[in-house]
């Protein structure tokens, strides 16, 4: 990745973490998207597995120091998130948004099960069914958000052709 | 080749498992130590995003509320344009209750209710009756003064003939005697305000506008001294032989609502002194008022005065007229043009002249002439 696209890809990473913490709280929905799995999975197809692993705890750590009781869950989560992602970009890494959008729905559910089941917060039917409906839907509303701002943010995230 | 490979795939694994580790450390902290960890990112590097999630939350609180405060709004408005018509109604009752107790005894107090249809404001029923002492023929009044009289009673209420009624009359006279007349209900005009009319005053009596009428007590009907209406002006009749004046009743029937009926035995009595006093207290009040308003245009007009002076001061000071200088001087203290001169025409006709405006009248406000120019009517 040369310098023009990893600016790119920065500025793309940076708009999904700051839509993190003003749209999703503005919209307050049971099943919220979350921009910033989409962020870790869309930086983490562009760098190694890594550099994802580092991105995905820093990430992690960031969104764990607004809810202290579960520091480290989100940590755990996305640094697998982020390495496995990277070590499977090369299934992922096409221009096919239901591909990206599968991707992303993947990611995003396998961050709500290591998280709920890291946190330790919710137990037993509950933990059963955050991780069985509500956590598909919101990784289901995470994906078609990250297609559709895939979508929008084209001409920052396609690699440069000069 | 497949030694670099294998090299990164350990180095990946390497920090894979770091990260893991210290998460599972950061997971495994106690409380007390968790928190100071959290809390300083919050403050340091995090600080933004939390003001952002913050603004963004206060955000939806408000899109939330904003139906909820719109309500609140509205009951508020409700509330505010209701306690104008209370503050009315409270006013008026208050006034009652000080007739009430400068009336003392005689008089039985009555809701009256307006039956009919707008503007069509002549009769009233009344809340009490004959059990109450109301008989047929008792004066109806209000704070400000007449309202009516019953024509038609009944145990538990009565029928009062407003003012307003055709058929209604009073013997009226201003409260120093001096004029006597009948007032009646005046047919309104296009505006279709109610007013009263003062007929058969005696044309050597004159009555100047905002005189007070006064019931005279004359009839039996009426004790004397109830205040009904205010002298407006006076209105051609065919009648030559008497004087009519227009009225502004004391009481405006649409704001009748509640009422004292005045007993026989009270009427009998009479009401000297009931509204002489409230009038003294109205006068008073209307006195500060006026006052403090003397008070306050003396004062504005000091300092308009004092920043007229600082303002001449300052432009003496430059070397410009002062703005409060008239035009009449400054024609005098600047060259003149010459005036043209005025043709002069013989005198024909007088009476003409002696129609239009005084020449002298004119010159009064223009600029006199300056000592060089020629006299008016001089040729050149």
């Amino acid at each position: 990745m040369n310098l023009g696209g990893a600016i790119r890809a920065t500025i793309s990473f940076l708009i999904f973490v700051v839509l993190h913490y003003t749209l999703r709280p503005l919209l307050g929905w049971r099943a919220p998207m979350d921009f910033l799995v989409l962020a870790l999975l869309l930086a983490s197809v562009r760098v190694r597995p890594a550099t994802a692993a580092v991105i995905g705890f820093i990430l992690g750590m960031i969104s764990d120091s607004l809810a202290p009781d579960a520091l480290g869950a989100g940590a755990i989560a996305m640094t697998i998130v982020g390495f496995g992602a990277s070590y499977l970009k090369a299934v992922f890494f096409a221009d096919n948004l239901v591909l990206n959008a599968f991707f992303f729905f993947l990611g995003k559910w396998v961050f709500d099960i290591l998280y709920f089941i890291g946190e330790q917060r919710v137990h037993g039917v509950e933990l059963v069914q955050q991780l069985l409906l509500w956590s598909p839907l919101s990784a289901a509303v995470t994906a078609a958000v990250g297609v559709l701002l895939l979508f929008i943010m084209r001409p920052l995230l396609e690699p440069s052709t000069a | 080749m497949a030694r670099a490979v294998r090299s990164n795939n350990r180095i990946d694994l390497i920090v894979l498992t770091t990260c893991v580790v210290l998460a599972l450390a950061a997971r495994a902290l106690p409380n007390t130590m968790r928190d100071p960890v959290a809390t300083g990112m919050r403050r340091s590097f995090l600080a933004p995003l939390v003001m952002l999630q913050e603004r963004s939350e206060k955000g939806r609180q408000s899109l939330l509320s904003a139906d909820a405060k719109q309500e609140h709004l509205d009951s508020l408005s409700l509330a505010s344009i209701k306690a104008g018509s209370l503050e009315g109604e409270n006013d008026r009752l208050r006034k009652l209750i000080g007739l009430g107790s400068r009336l003392r005894w005689g008089f039985v107090p009555a809701e009256a209710l307006h039956g009919r249809g707008v503007r069509d404001e002549t009769t009233v029923i009344l809340s009490a009756g004959s059990r109450a002492g109301v008989s047929r023929l008792s004066p109806v009044i209000g704070p400000e003064g007449l309202v009516g009289v019953v024509d038609q009673v009944d145990p538990t209420m009565s029928h009062a003939m407003l003012w307003t009624h055709p058929d209604f009359r009073v013997s009226a006279m201003s409260p120093d005697g001096s004029a006597f007349g009948i007032a009646q209900a005046h047919l309104t005009g296009a505006t279709g305000d109610y007013l009263l009319e003062l007929r058969g005053v005696p044309f050597r009596a004159t009555l100047k506008p905002g005189s007070v009428i006064v019931s005279s007590g004359w009839g039996g009907v009426w004790p004397r001294g109830i205040p009904v209406g205010t002298v407006l002006q006076e209105i051609k009749t065919t009648e030559g032989w008497a004087r009519t004046y227009l009225l502004r009743p004391a009481v405006n029937p649409a704001d009748v609502y509640s009422v004292m009926i005045l007993r026989r035995d009270r009427v009998a009595k009479g009401v000297d002194g009931v509204w002489e006093s409230a009038a003294q207290v109205d006068a008073a009040a209307q006195r500060i008022v006026v006052s403090g308003d003397s008070a306050a245009k003396s004062a504005a007009l000091a300092e308009a005065a004092a920043r007229r002076a600082v303002l001449d001061s300052i432009a003496r000071a430059n070397g410009v007229a002062p703005a409060g200088v008239t035009d009449s001087t400054r024609a005098v203290s600047q060259p003149v043009a010459p005036r043209p001169v005025p043709v002069r025409r013989p005198p024909a006709d007088t009476t003409v002249r002696r129609d239009t405006t005084p020449r002298d009248t004119t010159r009064r406000d223009s600029a006199p002439p300056p000592a060089n120019a020629p006299p008016p009517g001089a040729t050149r």
